[in-house]
């Protein structure tokens, strides 16, 4: 009985006992260097190529606005999933994220981004909606007409003969508008991404 | 009139002992269960609705949100299957790191499990140690990855990022130390009185019955049925895989299946990154149309992949079989009854490793 007494107050007298009872603290929640967090600016400027958008697996979760003077890819981290895929795609290093920037950076990968545009020409009716909403028609020629009919050949798709046909694919940066505008569901793009790597020298495995 | 059953005792949807929602209605005699049934549907996600019409790179990561436990496995098995679609060749390296993640998924999946066995028969020390190494093995997949659960590491013609120098240094230090930590767990489930008595001899599938029920994975191999998907893997063939089969057919087989598959993960891990190939970690190549059925090894068991493409790759069909409803089935029909009491029955569900995420989708 003494001697368990005893043992008792020796321990509850040491002094990292006293302080780990009254000044007890959780430790801080670090995130660790590997860890692949929201997308970040890097500080390079935005060249306004819209990679990040277009691979975004999370609908809304990163869009590309022009603020003041230039364009800003912007981060909605309540969308967001930390899949990192935004800064794999981004050709110029905009984005980074935990240590996947530096990473691909070492190693040479990267994702390519391509589009393909597919037309239904047994549900195209030749409306021409979306010769008129897509954004690079309408930079590229200021004069389109409100049926699709344009006497530019730069253009990516105009309507020829009551039939879209498609002109330039490649100008295409996947922004969807035209499948959202089209009345019967006949245009569809796909969106294509490729893993590719070029081995830097002197660096790697 | 002789009543045959005395009370129908409901466990679930809402149980202490079960990780996700399903009701298992037990008919009862005093305390000994006569038939049981199992009640899904609690959560059904229509993820396979989802996926339709989306290009590879939103299917990937909805795929690893079919599963939040074995979710490397479901990423690995439709990227798989879209390489096979495709003809795109993975680069050897690539292959092998596959390998690693999918093996460190396995070791965090099993000792979850085996956390989840011992925490319902109430040996909650060895629950929360168990629980404790699976953190270990969570960190090892964050260094690999770059995320804990949904990783998202593996692209068609290789994987994301190559694992760093450091890196390997310290997954072999922490592999040599999770061994050693495993190997004193495993003895004390082993060689612990009271465990063999809630165990042993409990929740009975003869291999008989497993082959009628169609069980996989470590239920089966359990039962002494030598089934792995990973033996027709290539990568898995060059390691030299073999699978962990024992003969018990009870509780405590199926929980040293898998400490023991846990073991052979670590082997494996240790033979990738020793033997790792030198060279690029992404081939490239771009998803065609084409349609396919492919399999790989969960860690609950045989997971299968139907897809269909369309001619820019994208998803027109896609169905997903999981492994645990097999092995649900197995578990009302052949391992509850004749359970002495209802805290077998908890005992005995948890042991055949239910993932209720997985079956419902």
């Amino acid at each position: 009985m003494t001697a368990s007494l005893y043992w008792y107050l020796r321990e509850f007298a040491r002094i990292e006992w006293v302080r780990k009872f009254f000044f007890a603290r959780t430790a801080p929640l670090v995130t660790p260097a590997h860890f692949r967090g929201f997308p970040e600016p890097t500080g390079k400027a935005c060249q306004h190529a819209l990679s990040c958008m277009m691979v975004c697996p999370a609908v809304g979760a990163i869009d590309v606005v022009h603020e003041g003077d230039g364009w800003k890819p912007r981060i909605h981290k309540g969308h967001c999933i930390r899949c990192g895929l935004c800064v794999e795609a981004c050709p110029n290093g905009v984005l980074m994220s935990g240590r996947v920037l530096e990473t691909m950076q070492a190693q040479g990968t990267a994702l390519l981004v391509s589009f393909r545009i597919a037309i239904d020409r047994d549900l195209c009716t030749g409306c021409g909606n979306c010769v008129t909403a897509c954004p690079v028609n309408k930079q590229i020629d200021a004069q389109l007409g409100a049926g699709g009919h344009s006497s530019n050949d730069e253009v990516i798709m105009r309507v020829d003969d009551g039939d879209v046909q498609v002109l330039h694919e490649e100008k295409c940066t996947g922004c969807k508008t035209c499948e959202t505008s089209c009345p019967t569901r006949a245009i569809q793009i796909a969106r294509i991404l490729e893993g590719i790597q070029q081995p830097v020298e002197g660096v790697g495995p | 009139m002789k009543r045959t059953v005395d009370v129908n005792i409901p466990l679930g949807p809402i149980h202490p002992c079960f990780k996700e929602p399903a009701r298992v209605k037990c008919e009862t005699k005093g305390e000994r269960v006569i038939a049981a049934e199992v009640e899904l549907g609690y959560m059904k996600k229509g993820i396979e609705r989802i996926m339709k019409g989306r290009p590879w790179q939103e299917v990937m990561f909805l795929a690893e949100r079919v599963c939040g436990i074995c979710s490397v496995i479901h990423n690995m098995v439709f990227i798989e299957a879209m390489e096979q679609i495709s003809g795109i060749a993975v680069p050897p390296r690539a292959a092998y790191l596959r390998v690693v993640a999918n093996e460190l998924d396995r070791m965090q999946s099993h000792l979850l499990a085996n956390f989840s066995y011992c925490y319902t028969i109430e040996h909650e020390t060895l629950a929360m140690y168990l629980l404790d190494l699976r953190e270990q093995v969570m960190d090892l997949l964050e260094r690999l990855t770059g995320a804990r659960v949904t990783c998202a590491y593996m692209i068609p013609g290789g994987v994301r990022c190559d694992i760093h120098h450091e890196d390997q240094a310290f997954m072999h230090e922490s592999l040599d130390r999770i061994e050693t930590e495993l190997q004193r767990y495993t003895g004390m489930f082993e060689n612990g009185p009271m465990i063999a008595l809630r165990s042993r001899g409990i929740g009975i599938l003869t291999q008989e019955a497993a082959r009628e029920a169609h069980v996989v994975g470590p239920t089966a191999r359990a039962s002494g049925i030598a089934e792995d998907r990973r033996t027709q893997h290539p990568t898995y063939k060059q390691l030299g895989f073999t699978p962990v089969v024992r003969p018990g057919c009870d509780n405590y087989a199926r929980i040293m299946v898998r400490f023991d598959e846990v073991s052979q993960s670590i082997r494996l891990i240790r033979a990738c990154l020793d033997g790792l190939p030198k060279g690029i970690i992404r081939g490239g190549g771009i998803c065609k149309a084409g349609e396919i059925r492919y399999s790989g090894e969960a860690p609950r068991g045989e997971l299968t992949y139907s897809i269909k493409t369309d001619e820019v790759g994208r998803v027109a069909e896609i169905q997903i079989q999981t492994p645990s409803i097999m092995n649900i089935e197995a578990c009302c029909h052949s391992m509850i009854i004749g359970a002495d009491s209802i805290a077998d029955v908890t005992a005995t569900f948890v042991s055949a490793d239910p993932c209720i995420a997985c079956t419902e989708r």
